[in-house]
């Protein structure tokens, strides 16, 4: 059964992750400009990405497409923390280089537009280190996003170091009535 | 390590068996519980139910949940919990259901410096956060007064009766000048 639909968006496509964007995976955590991205990543933990974006998506917790460019995997977006009942999700933007950010602005506008219609969510929000790359940080504001708190040292970096988090909302004032428009499988 | 703590004034204690009446006069209480916000509870199986999850959440290392009982008169005046305990970054959710006549700064400073004192130094958490709803006015002057810094807000957290709540987030970290004060002074500023 597939729980991660197919969405385009205009010059790409979103859509579920699969097994040969392992490396492509990889990349996007050894990149370093966002939390959680390492040089450690590697192939086994991209693999479990992988499973992990199968199960999330299954029972309603999250969700991961790839954002493909011209047949090429050129970044993630992902929803985390997806409470159904409360009609929000958190998400996430992982990019390479090579998409551009008018790009990322379509691929993410898409995919809100898509959850709204589909899951009725009303509720989008990314947590931002301070640090994060500036331009990710563009980009949600290009589609919509406002800042709306900076929770002071809300995420331990080390065992005796905090960061703040920068707390981005887009709120829709209400939840569209039609559902799975733009889904193409 | 003792979590049963003693003021001046208040006893701040876990709950045992007989205070499922204190519980239910206390969260039966519209004005305690309107700006959480929640409906009053109706029956007194609400508190009996109440009572075991706060057990639970506790046995769960969730959530810590006391009450306030107040010395001269034995009468149990409010319940103050820290919620949602995030082990790996630290913090903890602050939340207090009170009598309004006990709503004051000089009452809660009493009780919270108790609580927190414990969050730090116990139980090494790092960052505290209030949730309050903007229209709690007294709430927040009181957080303010206790020099909680306002993070923000957070937008459409839940629905309650129709409507998208928002809560202003409000938070004292550790580290804070006015809690290194609050610690020389050995409590919080009580007006």
């Amino acid at each position: 059964m597939k729980f991660v639909a197919n969405v385009d968006f205009n010059g790409g496509q979103l859509r579920p992750l699969d097994q040969s964007d392992v490396d492509t995976i990889v990349k996007l955590y050894q990149k370093q400009t966002l939390a959680g991205q390492s040089t450690t990543a590697s192939t086994e933990h991209a693999e479990r990405m992988i499973t992990l974006s199968v199960q999330m998506a299954a029972t309603q917790r999250g969700l991961m497409w790839a954002i493909e460019v011209d047949g090429q995997m050129l970044g993630m977006l992902s929803l985390y923390d997806w409470q159904p009942t409360s009609l929000k999700t958190l998400m996430r933007l992982d990019v390479l280089p090579a998409i551009t950010q008018q790009q990322q602005v379509d691929a993410l506008s898409t995919g809100i537009d898509f959850l709204a219609k589909k899951y009725h969510l009303r509720n989008f929000s990314f947590h931002c280190l301070p640090t994060d790359d500036e331009a990710m940080i563009s980009t949600i504001q290009q589609v919509g996003f406002i800042q709306q708190a900076c929770l002071r040292d809300f995420r331990r970096t080390s065992q005796t170091e905090f960061s703040d988090i920068l707390v981005f909302n887009k709120i829709l004032e209400s939840a569209p009535e039609t559902q799975g428009e733009g889904e193409s499988a | 390590m003792n979590w049963n703590l003693n003021t001046e004034h208040y006893y701040v204690r876990f709950a045992h068996e007989e205070d499922i009446q204190n519980i239910y006069a206390l969260l039966g209480a519209n004005d305690v519980v309107k700006n959480h916000p929640k409906n009053p509870m109706v029956v007194e199986a609400q508190a009996m139910d109440e009572a075991r999850r706060m057990v639970m959440q506790f046995e769960a290392k969730e959530a810590a949940f006391w009450l306030v009982e107040e010395k001269a008169t034995g009468k149990v005046i409010a319940r103050i919990s820290l919620q949602q305990f995030n082990w790996v970054n630290a913090s903890a959710q602050l939340r207090i259901d009170v009598f309004s006549d006990f709503k004051t700064q000089s009452a809660l400073s009493e009780m919270m410096y108790a609580v927190a004192t414990l969050a730090y130094e116990d139980l090494s958490l790092h960052r505290l956060e209030w949730f309050l709803l903007l229209e709690d006015k007294c709430f927040i002057d009181i957080a303010k007064a206790f020099g909680f810094n306002h993070d923000g807000q957070l937008m459409s957290f839940l629905e309650f009766e129709g409507s998208w709540i928002d809560y202003q987030v409000f938070s004292l970290l550790k580290t804070d000048d006015v809690w290194q004060q609050a610690i020389k002074a050995q409590g919080l500023p009580q007006s």
